[in-house]
Order: C-alpha cells, then structure tokens, then sequence
C-alpha cells in the first residue's frame, strides 16, 4: 500500500526518542528505559497501522492503548517490576496533552465553539486510553487469579 | 507475639504516603497500606486516600481506635523509588519483620536513592522536547528548536522552584518563556513553526497523562481522586495557556 511509506512510520522512531527522554526524567534507570521506550513506539505504530481499516480517531486510539498495556503487562511479567512504570512512559505519545493545551488555549481566547469541540474531543481521546487500559489490567487481573485458584484446587485434589 | 499499634499504623502511614509521593496510583497506595496491616495481623485497618490525603484507621486487640491522617504535598513522579517502595511492601507482606527493623529497611531505601543530575535532566528536556517537535511535524530545524526550549522550560522550573513559586505560577511562566523562546529563534531564522516548537517542548509540562490517569481513576471507581485530577489537569493546562497566550499576545506588538 502507498499509504505505508517510510516517512509514515518516522514519528515511531520520534515517539521512542521522546520516551527515552521522559523515561529519564520520571527517573527510571538502567534497561527498563529502553523497555519502556519501545512501548511508546508501539502504541504509534498500531494507531498507524489501524488507519486504513478504522478511520475513526477513537477508535484507534482505543487499539494502540489495549496494544501498548498488553506489551507493559507482558513486560511487568517478565521483568518482575510494576506494569504501571511501563505504562506511564509507553503512554505518553498518545496521550492527550496537546489536545488540553488547546483546548484551554481556546478557553482563554473565548472561543467558546473550538473550545467545546476541542474539549470534547480531548475527553474522548483520554476516555479510549483509560478503557483499552483498564481492560488489559483487568483480564490480566483476572486471568491471574483465575491460575492461582485452579492451581490451589488441583493441589488440593492430590 | 504483641505488637505495638501506633507503630504500625506510623509504618503503615509512612509507606503510603511515601508511595504517594512518588506517584503511585491511588490503588496501588490502598492495597499497599492494607497488605501491610494485615500482614500484621490486623483484619480491621482501613485506609482511604484521594490525590492529597492519606487516612489510615486501625483498631487494636482493646478496642481502641486510632487514626492517621496524612496530607500529600504536591510531588512528581519518580518510578524508580515508586518500584523499590512496592517491592518493600511486597518482601514485607511475605515475611513481617520486627517493626522497627522494617522501618529501618524503609529508611534505607530513601537514602539509598538515586537521581539523575540536573545537566542529565536538561539533556533529557533537550531530546524531548525536540523529538515532539518532529513527531508533532516540524522539520529538523524545528527538533533543535522545540530541544532547546525544552531546556529554557527545565530551567524556568528549576530557577522558579527555590523560591517557593506555587505551582501554578511557575508552569504559567514555564508556558511564556516556551513561547518567548519559540518566537526568539523563528525570528532569528532558526525554526521554520512556532507552533510545532512550541507544543513539542510543552509536552514536558502538559498534564495528558494525569488527564489519562484521571479517567482511569473515575473508570476504576475512585470519582474523588479522578475529579481531583481532572481538575488539577485543567488547572495546569490553563497556566500553560494563560503564560503562551500572554507572550503570543504580544508578539504582533514588537
């Protein structure tokens, strides 16, 4: 497909640059920086890669954040450390910051329409992060306890 | 073995605020609390928080009550004492030690701690601020632009903060010398967009992951804490325009 050329996937490379940085000055140390760096990459890159099939915005945004919480579980797994120190780097290209920024922007200048429109649309955007975050926890949650209990009653049978 | 209460209600206390102070969600800081008591043995301790308090209630084998209230002052986010801090909480949960071994171990970590120099921190203003720049669309011009207004934003905040600004106050003149920065080097010829330079070294002061959190929060049943940071979100992003607005206001006059 045209659509994906190189230059499309360049804020990939961006988003993890930015992470790696923000990583550092939400002091994170050593090999997690990278970690958590990549998720941030990941989370652009299937907002990108959904741009054919949903065009809504939400939407896609909703995908990147199921993507990118179940890559920082995955890793909180492996790496024995708390999901939420991926979490709140990977998060940060999606992350609705500059969508606030304007809309408070448009506030101070009194333009109450862009004002609405633009907040309405930061809270949607914010809304689909936490919901694709919530459910990856929540099923991994689940799925935890789920493993524990059917080991105990196994253990229990024997 | 009989343990003395107020002891470890201060533990208890002292690791959630602790927590708290770090960043830690609000979830993450009740559990902690409440693991700790009943590690302890106490089944009747309970534990409220919201983004700046901690109240922390047991009641002992007498039937005497006693209470701890905490207020969390502003604070950042530092992941790696947030990871050491759960790892405390969970090696404790698993093996109760002496209490005031534990407190011992807790002290210890703080001092222990590691943070990045400040010329480390501005390097990674530096890298940030104009890594969004590119990804928001600027050309490399505007990266080393957005780059070196991330690092006039790291300054603003780290002159501002001895002096005992209020939080609101100093993102505000974060914001202005942002812009003021911005609008300096398109002048000079430097950067191509002000606007892509700009909102790429405000991503260091934006507020989209407290928003995100904030949702998350109310998503999660915590209405208190969500609306608190909502607010606290709008409140941030309002100083950031209030400080761009003032400077960009007026530019066309100069």
């Amino acid at each position: 497909m045209e659509l994906f050329t190189f230059s499309y996937f360049l804020p990939c490379l961006y988003a993890f640059v930015g992470c790696v940085a923000f990583a550092v000055s939400f002091n994170i140390h050593g090999r997690e920086i990278p970690i958590s760096a990549l998720g941030g990459a990941v989370g652009w890159l299937v907002y990108l890669l959904s741009a054919p099939w949903f065009p809504g915005e939400v939407v896609r945004y909703f995908l990147a954040s199921l993507a990118l919480t179940a890559y920082c579980e995955g890793m909180a797994r492996v790496r024995k450390c708390p999901a939420t120190s991926y979490l709140l780097i990977s998060i940060f290209p999606l992350v609705p910051g500059a969508g606030i920024y304007y809309t408070m922007e448009y506030a101070v200048h009194g333009e109450t329409a862009l004002f609405l429109q633009q907040g309405m649309e930061t809270l949607s955007l914010a809304g689909a992060l936490a919901l694709g975050i919530l459910l990856v926890t929540s099923i991994m949650r689940m799925w935890t306890l789920f493993c524990r209990r059917t080991r105990r009653t196994s253990a229990q049978r024997r | 073995m009989s343990i003395n209460y107020d002891q470890l209600l201060d533990l208890a206390t002292e690791l959630g605020f602790r927590l708290m102070e770090t960043g830690a969600e609000i979830y993450r800081v009740e559990e902690s609390v409440q693991y700790i008591l009943r590690a302890y043995g106490v089944e009747t301790g309970e534990v409220f928080a919201i983004p700046n308090c901690l109240i922390v209630s047991l009641t002992d084998t007498a039937g005497h009550a006693s209470t701890r209230v905490r207020r969390i002052p502003a604070h950042g986010t530092d992941i790696s004492l947030l990871e050491s801090y759960n790892e405390f909480c969970r090696n404790i949960v698993q093996s109760p030690p002496p209490l005031e071994e534990a407190l011992k171990r807790m002290e210890a970590i703080s001092a222990r701690h590691f943070v990045y120099p400040f010329p480390v921190m501005l390097l990674a203003y530096f890298v940030g601020g104009g890594a969004y720049s590119l990804f928001f669309g600027g050309d490399w011009t505007d990266g080393i632009c957005g780059g070196l207004c991330g690092v006039a934003i790291g300054l603003c905040l780290r002159l501002l903060g001895p002096l005992g600004a209020n939080s609101f106050v100093r993102t505000m003149a974060a914001g202005a010398v942002a812009a003021l920065c911005a609008l300096v080097l398109v002048g000079m010829g430097l950067g191509h967009n002000p606007d892509f330079i700009t909102i790429g070294a405000l991503m260091i002061l934006v507020p989209g992951i407290a928003f995100t959190n904030a949702m998350r929060d109310i998503m999660a049943g915590d209405l208190t804490s969500g609306v608190n940071k909502v607010v606290e979100a709008l409140l941030i992003a309002t100083a950031i325009a209030l400080g761009t607005g003032f400077v960009l206001s007026l530019a066309p006059a100069v």
